[in-house]
């Protein structure tokens, strides 16, 4: 143990040459660490993105949709040097912002497929707790604190998904909030790591008293988590040792890689009460303990694991990969770099929009993502990674398209349920992108999509068709809207004859142009 | 663009993990690919006929005449010599000796979420793990991704895992329990307006191929070509034009006409059909229940099995026979029995399996297996192998490495 506290200091105290370099900004850093990168392993970086490409990448990074035609033509307009700048602070402004990157990190918390899912699927109060801390720009720390003492309503739904499963709640915060993978500690020590048995439960210690506490019921149903001041843990051995009847020892809660927790001991006398329907509040809580050290300066692993997450949520890989197996010897491929991110952000207070700011600010982030690589996450981020649009960013993005959304409409008619299970979790177990036979069959045969296209009254279509335009100005308005960018002379000439033939009506054509566009490759993913 | 894919995996879980493990996992990938390959030339397919609930041994395949345990029904001599069936599979013991029966399954889930997880995957879904069904590995591995059928299909009730860490390009295509298809497979458009934009589609696509050569977006134009290829397919799915006579012989129900459909499928090359039949799950009126389900059972795996022969098909297609658990021994105060999993029956006939055998035995009254356990990982190693892939072939789920069957599971070699 005494080694690992000697480590732990030296990541938090830093060398000298980083305090010196503390002036220059980081987006500055992130650029000389990817040149020296580049020029150590002979890559010829992407050039810079074209502006309609940085313009589309950023929108959907920070605001999970695409900009509208107006915002386009706008900004591809604009010939102020700095106008990239000035767009990023603009949307770094916007309340979009809040939501985007609630419903990055709520799918973080939870995925698609969370345990007890019939209690967390439907979670608007968590997304809502989850957003305002964007909105506000609450540090990350202080909010990581606050889900982890689910006192704030709405924030409990994240306990709610482990309810009765203790140990399903150390593999997940050990995971998203230290990096750290100990669910293999659960059964056996960890084979390649220092982790053993003992961390896993230790760790679990903290989560044994917890009791999810339900009230109400159907939609009325909400939920509260209590704590007892009794239980512990038993650890009998590895699962090749377990023999019916065996009990096991308890083991006391431990911080990952730290201390013992230092506990009174439970009062005599001290009983359960009896109603469980709402605890009181222990006179000791564990939970208590455990929140404020994942927040504290002495747990080494939060800063590290959340400057290599935002890393990779912005350019597609982690510094360290995967991003949630950082182990004691894991080697950065940026090593400066992701101890500046990290160093960074403890300066910052856990400032997650500074560090955004700057990642996307870099030139780096704002490299094409074209070249002879068919790596759609390239390892020295040589150009822009490719990753699909979430089902929540799709929809988004056909609206802003199509201009669905219309003064004066219903409320909008969307059938989340289709696109979720469509489009929800395009990946395999490695994490790579494969397209599905359902998905597709899903974009061309379903109502639900086809709605997004069709005519009424001051969309997309009906603009076009209404318009007195030459047909080449329509076919340039089109790529705008739903690329943010002009057409190439060959795709001009397509979608050109395409809205020019004689087969059918115009509105038949038309939606196929627009159809065409949306089932695209370059709108299906981010690059 | 298979190959191209699976060398991709290959060098990317190579660089998941650390330096130190790159050669274990290089050599699990490289099996992984080659099974693959050699399973695709010999075109192995499955049927699973999957008896929802769990149906009972002692009333099928593993009678305990006379004994307490055994119930009203009675024992009729089969083609095989010591195996004796229900009477109410007369035509399943005329073709006896195309099965393998195994009495001696031991396995660990009980119940039906968990037992039908375990039984699709040879994995306990407590771990939490997303394991893909054995359908969803057949379409992987011994699947054409060029076919214009769907790699996976499913009639009825069935598997509850899917295609798991294998990915969303191998999940089940799930036809409703008469034949029809799933939703979004019927165009709205006219078949020229859809072929005029898909048209337009591969040409808006092949230029900006020509300056962006990533995987996914590959992976999305192939997936999109696989669903315009399913509507050019879809007579495949269509069983009015069978002859009557023989629908007579598969039968009325709608585990027949998924017997048939399976058939008709594997026949198109799908290498996985899996048809549900219900309901088995017998807690009371377990006779009523089972004498039911076998008039409708017999005549439908029967033909399906001659059919398959007569076509030259049985030989490459193993046809399974099983549910997520057994039932008791015992018969309960309201002649049902419950869930068993301590010593129940499994049946194996065609592709690769050695027809005409009894695997294992059970005690007396069927309380306990005597003498060749069987486990969740040797049946599916024994699937497995006898459909040309390696039992332990390794894929990833994040960081942690998987394989297709637990450690230590083995082929029972007898059976194949």
């Amino acid at each position: 143990m005494p080694l690992l506290r000697i480590a732990a200091v030296a990541v938090l105290i830093g060398f000298p040459a980083v305090a010196a370099a503390a002036a220059e900004p980081l987006h500055s850093v992130i650029d000389r660490e990817l040149k020296s990168a580049w020029a150590r392993e002979k890559i010829a970086p992407a050039p810079r993105a074209t502006d309609s490409a940085f313009l589309r990448r950023v929108y959907l990074d920070l605001l999970g949709a695409i900009p509208t035609y107006q915002e386009t033509t706008a900004f591809l307009a604009d010939t102020d040097a700095r106008k990239r700048e000035k767009l990023i602070d603009k949307l770094l402004a916007d309340p979009r912002f809040a939501t985007g990157q609630a419903q990055v990190w709520d799918q973080v918390l939870f995925g698609r497929h969370p345990a007890n899912y019939d209690a967390v699927h439907k979670r608007p109060a968590f997304q809502g707790w989850l957003a305002r801390q964007f909105a506000d720009n609450v540090p990350y720390d202080r909010w990581v604190k606050e889900l982890l003492l689910a006192e704030t309503p709405g924030s409990e739904m994240f306990y709610v998904q482990f309810r009765g499963q203790p140990e399903e709640m150390t593999v997940a915060i050990s995971k998203l909030f230290l990096g750290t993978q100990l669910q293999c500690a659960r059964c056996h020590d960890h084979p390649y790591e220092k982790w053993t048995q003992k961390d896993f439960y230790g760790l679990t210690g903290f989560f044994v008293r917890l009791v999810v506490q339900e009230s109400g019921s159907g939609a009325k149903r909400t939920f509260t988590i209590g704590e007892k001041g009794t239980g512990e843990v038993l650890f009998s051995g590895s699962v090749k040792e377990q023999r019916p009847g065996r009990k096991g020892e308890p083991v006391k809660p431990k911080f990952l890689g730290g201390k013992l927790l230092e506990e009174p001991p439970t009062p005599k006398g001290f009983k359960e009460p009896k109603s469980a329907k709402s605890l009181p509040k222990p006179a000791f809580s564990r939970k208590a303990k455990l929140a404020e050290w994942v927040a504290s300066g002495d747990n080494p692993y939060l800063a590290k694991a959340v400057a290599n997450r935002v890393w990779s949520q912005f350019m597609g890989r982690g510094l360290i990969h995967p991003i949630d197996d950082i182990r004691a010897d894991s080697e950065a491929s940026h090593p400066v770099l992701l101890k500046a991110i990290t160093d960074g952000l403890a300066e910052h207070r856990f400032d997650l929009k500074w560090l955004i700011r700057e990642i996307v600010l870099s030139d780096g982030y704002q490299l094409a993502m074209h070249g002879p690589s068919k790596e759609a996450l390239p390892k020295w981020f040589e150009q822009a990674r490719i990753r699909p649009l979430s089902a929540e960013e799709l929809v988004a993005a056909m609206r802003v398209a199509t201009m669905y959304d219309q003064p004066g409409d219903k409320k909008p008619e969307i059938t989340w349920d289709y696109f979720t299970r469509y489009f929800g979790e395009p990946v395999n177990g490695l994490g790579d992108f494969q397209g599905s036979l359902s998905e597709h069959l899903f974009w061309n045969n379903s109502e639900h999509v086809r709605r997004f296209i069709q005519r009424k009254k001051g969309n997309l279509i009906d603009t076009l068709i209404a318009s007195k335009e030459p047909v080449d100005k329509k076919v340039e308005r089109l790529f705008l809207a739903i690329y943010q960018r002009l057409p190439n002379p060959t795709e001009a000439d397509l979608i050109a004859k395409h809205l020019q033939l004689k087969d059918d009506k115009p509105e038949a054509l038309y939606e196929e142009a627009i159809w065409a566009l949306i089932n695209s490759s370059e709108f299906r993913f981010n690059h | 663009m298979l190959s191209h894919l699976s060398r991709r995996a290959f060098l990317k879980g190579a660089a998941v993990i650390g330096s130190g493990l790159v050669v274990p996992n290089w050599g699990g990938l490289a099996h992984a690919r080659s099974a693959a390959e050699a399973a695709k030339k010999s075109k192995k397919r499955c049927i699973l006929l999957w008896m929802n609930g769990g149906a009972s041994q002692i009333d099928t395949f593993d009678m305990k005449p006379g004994r307490p345990t055994g119930g009203p029904f009675r024992p009729i001599p089969s083609k095989v010599t010591g195996l004796q069936v229900c009477e109410y599979l007369p035509k399943m013991a005329q073709i006896a000796d195309k099965l393998a029966v195994i009495r001696s399954m031991k396995t660990q889930s009980p119940d039906h979420p968990d037992g039908i997880y375990h039984m699709h995957t040879c994995y306990k879904q407590s771990e939490r793990t997303p394991h893909p069904e054995l359908g969803a590995v057949i379409a992987k591995f011994n699947g054409d991704p060029g076919a214009d059928l769907p790699t996976f299909v499913r009639m009825g009730p069935g598997g509850n895992a899917g295609a798991g860490y294998l990915g969303p390009a191998h999940e089940p295509f799930s036809l409703d329990r008469n034949g029809r298809l799933p939703y979004f497979t019927s165009p709205y458009t006219k078949p020229e307006a859809e072929e005029r934009r898909a048209k337009l589609f591969r040409e808006m696509e092949s230029e900006f191929a020509s300056g962006h050569a990533a995987e996914p977006f590959e992976s999305h134009r192939t997936s999109k070509e696989r669903a315009w290829r399913l509507l050019r397919a879809k007579g495949a799915f269509d069983l009015s034009k069978e002859p009557a006579s023989l629908k007579d012989r598969y039968g009325t129900s709608e585990f027949a006409k998924g017997c048939l459909m399976a058939r008709k499928l594997v026949e198109a090359g799908v290498p996985f059909v899996e048809v549900g039949h219900d309901n088995y799950d017998s807690h009371a009126d377990n006779f009523i229940c089972h004498k039911a389900n076998m008039q409708q059972l017999d005549g439908a795996w029967s033909t399906l099995l001659l059919d398959l022969a007569d076509r030259g098909l049985l030989q490459d297609t193993l046809v399974v026979w099983m549910g997520e658990v057994g039932r008791t021994p015992q018969i309960n105060n309201r002649a049902g029995r419950d869930h068993y999993i301590r010593a129940w029956t499994i049946v194996l006939a065609g592709g690769g399996i050695t027809g005409g055998q009894v695997h294992g035995s059970t005690d007396i009254d069927g309380k306990d297996v005597k003498d060749d356990p069987v486990n969740e990982g040797d049946l599916f190693a024994t699937i497995y192998r006898a459909l040309g892939i390696n039992h332990r072939a390794k894929h990833y789920t994040g960081i942690r490495p998987v394989w297709l069957t637990p450690e230590g599971s083995k082929p029972v070699k007898g059976l194949l």
